[in-house]
């Protein structure tokens, strides 16, 4: 079978293909731990054959943004995406972005007008499916499989396998065992979905996306560090059973065609979660109508400042909000006053913010108008919430592991000599191994 | 089960489907008998279907029948309420409200927030067992902790008070393509017991003919285009025609509950945003 398949993929081989896997959440320092172990004999040997490195993500470090600049290449200035959820133009009410909100093309997008044809399984924000030349089936936060998928075909075919979308997260509450069992449950079939992909149809960029990673680091991160956790050894397993995937993938594509793993941030334990919404309460920056708010919608007018997850800082400007209450003059000032206080915030006797940094100096492109006007970088093991009902600035949560920006990982099986690799670059540097030309990326091609 | 099973089982004649949902029933009754097994009824189309197939089946077997479980999660509709209670009385059932009345006395409107340390023991582990170490949460059907204590553990600790050894409920193939694995009887864990789900093979077409068939009293939101219930607030309908009437083939059926931007809040609170 692996031979005939071998023999099939040979017969239409051109080097410029490329087949890429994301580990959604996979903190490349933990691959370094586990290959060392002997946990992931696989990428141990691909790690000799190419190079595996660290790499950043985006900024804010979740998933939504930094997929999009991956599929982008290019920065939220320019696609537009910087979190899971906005406020309606001129409301205080939710928006949460999705495929349609993206405002640049992505690399299948760009491979397709190139008659060039892609599969795209579970890579985050593509919902709902867009029309791909190739095939195309949504990741998180998708809600129909149906809209999730392109083309009608692909959808049959996932529909037959029971093919599920998410981990139900909800398994949780029954017990920790339940969780575990369908995080394996969701990854085996997501792993059948992708070599099937792989195997049976015709592509020139394959992107295959495993987010059940993600799932298991905050639900059981506590496991991975404790030996007697009933759930530690399952973690390693569930990393033993990664690794055999990526060396199933790996055998069918071979060593001729460029194989790219990436994680879109990576994962630590959390000491805190800290409540920035509470923190703009306490120190004056923010007021409610309510005791008990629900939502911005219950925002003062007298507010000046509020957060939206994870990490973003969004000035009450006059005019830009329908109850705005700061006024142009005062806005550098506001936000200068905001860095100090930040700097300075403790949990624990412990410094909280690493950097505060101006949308200016992280975004540029149409759409930086849109941006938050602050976003923050914590220590590790902080992790930044924007929250409404809190009434504490630091607390603890359900989740055990949160997000890093800087530990996201990159590999390619090739040399590569760049240092500070950026999530923005991986998109680019498909571009070129796919041999398309004269595209305007953010993100430089990596030399290899 | 075998995909193909379940297929030629989706496709049997509504007669063959109505057998063999009592074949089902009776075996349950055979192996836990009526004591032991309870049916957990929402009030929804499909609950109240299986709810019939069991007093059949327990007439045809001369046995009583078993005690029902209504979940009150603390944000029921009204309309719900009227059809278990009208139904309560025709059908003559012994309907059991299993309701977390430790953390709803906590609560008066849905979005308050509950102290943890002001919940009992039980509740206080159960939210251990989570993982959350917050002070406190809120009362609302679709958050995380919320919907652990007023629906999980109201089941639970209704399972456990009644020694229940199996519970039936009404989950079908082809509501989800997650349910695609699902059996007839299937072992749960915490606490150990065994779920029976008779109408697995019944689909959403199905229900309705049978409905209409066996004169089945139903909620009348389904007449107001609700095609599938879910706690008040956290389901809506995308019709304004009843539920029947809908293009049942070709749309989802669990589109109104919680469909957008509910169950998009849902999805990233479980993850710890919102």
């Amino acid at each position: 079978m692996l031979g005939f398949l071998k023999k099939k993929l040979k017969q239409n081989d051109r080097k410029d293909k490329v087949v890429v896997i994301g580990i959604d959440g996979v903190p490349c320092s933990l691959l370094n731990r586990f290959i060392e172990k002997g946990l992931m004999p696989n990428l141990a040997d691909l790690a000799k054959k190419g190079t595996l490195t660290d790499m950043s993500a985006s900024i804010p470090e979740v998933s939504s943004t930094s997929w999009t600049t991956f599929m982008t290449g290019v920065n939220p200035g320019r696609h537009g995406i910087y979190g899971f959820m906005e406020l309606q133009k001129g409301s205080y009410r939710w928006r949460f972005p999705n495929s349609t909100d993206i405002k640049s093309d992505t690399l299948w997008d760009i491979a397709g007008r190139n008659n060039r044809k892609s599969i795209v399984i579970n890579v985050p924000s593509t919902y709902p499916a867009k029309p791909v030349n190739g095939i195309l089936t949504a990741g998180f936060v998708a809600l129909d499989l149906k809209k999730a998928t392109y083309p009608d075909s692909a959808y049959e075919y996932l529909n037959s396998i029971g093919y599920r979308m998410d981990v139900d997260t909800r398994k949780a509450q029954e017990s920790a065992e339940a969780l575990a069992r369908d995080i394996e449950e969701t990854f085996v079939i997501r792993k059948n979905a992708i070599l099937h992909f792989l195997d049976n149809h015709e592509w020139d960029l394959f992107v295959g996306v495993i987010t059940e990673t993600d799932r298991l680091h905050h639900y059981l991160w506590a496991a991975l560090q404790d030996e007697n956790h009933p759930q530690h050894n399952f973690f390693l397993d569930f990393y033993r059973k990664l690794d055999s995937f990526i060396g199933e993938a790996y055998e069918r594509a071979g060593d001729e065609i460029p194989f790219i793993i990436l994680s879109d941030h990576g994962s630590t334990a959390i000491k805190q979660e800290i409540y920035l919404n509470s923190w703009l309460r306490e120190n004056g920056y923010l007021k409610f109508k309510k005791d008990n708010p629900q939502s911005l919608e219950d925002m003062h007018e007298e507010s000046r400042v509020f957060a939206l997850d994870p990490s973003r800082f969004y000035i009450h400007l006059k005019g830009k909000y329908p109850r705005g209450s700061v006024g142009p003059g005062e806005y550098d000032g506001l936000r200068e006053k905001l860095r100090e206080g930040l700097l300075s915030l403790e949990a624990g006797g412990e410094k909280v913010i690493k950097s505060v940094l101006f949308k200016e100096e992280l975004y540029s492109g149409a759409l930086r108008d849109e941006a938050p006007d602050i976003v923050v970088l914590s220590y590790e093991g902080y992790d930044l919430k924007g929250s409404i009902n809190k009434t504490q600035v630091a607390g603890k949560g359900f989740l055990t592991g949160g997000h890093t920006r800087e530990d996201a990982v990159f590999y390619i099986n090739r040399k590569v000599t760049a240092k500070d690799i950026n999530i923005v670059d991986v998109g680019p540097t498909i571009m070129s191994l796919l041999k398309i030309g004269g595209n305007s990326f953010d993100g430089k091609s990596l030399s290899l | 089960m075998e995909q193909n099973e379940s297929e030629s089982l989706m496709a049997l004649s509504l007669e063959d489907k109505i057998v063999q949902s009592k074949k089902v029933v009776k075996e349950a009754i055979e192996k836990f008998g009526t004591e032991k097994l309870a049916v957990a009824w929402t009030g929804g189309k499909d609950s109240t279907t299986m709810t019939w197939l069991f007093r059949e089946t327990c007439r045809e077997l001369s046995v009583p029948m078993p005690k029902l479980m209504f979940i009150d999660e603390g944000y029921v509709f009204e309309e719900i309420w009227d059809i278990v209670n009208q139904l309560k009385k025709e059908w003559n059932l012994d309907v059991i409200i299993a309701k977390n009345t430790d953390v709803s006395d906590k609560a008066k409107n849905v979005g308050d927030m509950v102290k943890v340390s002001s919940l009992n023991e039980r509740n206080r582990s159960e939210i251990a067992k989570l993982g959350f170490d917050g002070d406190e949460f809120p009362f609302e059907p679709e958050s995380y902790v919320g919907n652990h204590l007023m629906k999980t553990v109201a089941m639970n600790t209704f399972l456990e008070d009644h020694k229940i050894e199996a519970l039936a409920t009404a989950i079908r193939w082809d509501e989800q393509t997650a349910r695609v694995a699902e059996t007839y009887f299937s072992p749960r864990t915490t606490p150990p017991h065994t779920r029976v789900q008779p109408i697995l093979h019944f689909k959403e077409r199905d229900i309705w003919d049978f409905i209409f068939k066996y004169k089945v009293p139903f909620c009348v939101l389904y007449n107001e285009g609700y095609r599938s219930l879910g706690a008040k607030g956290s389901t809506v309908k995308l019709s304004d025609i009843p539920a029947w009437e809908q293009d049942l083939e070709n749309t989802t059926e669990r589109a109104g509950r919680g469909q957008g931007k509910e169950e998009i809040m849902g999805k990233l609170r479980d993850l710890g945003y919102m």
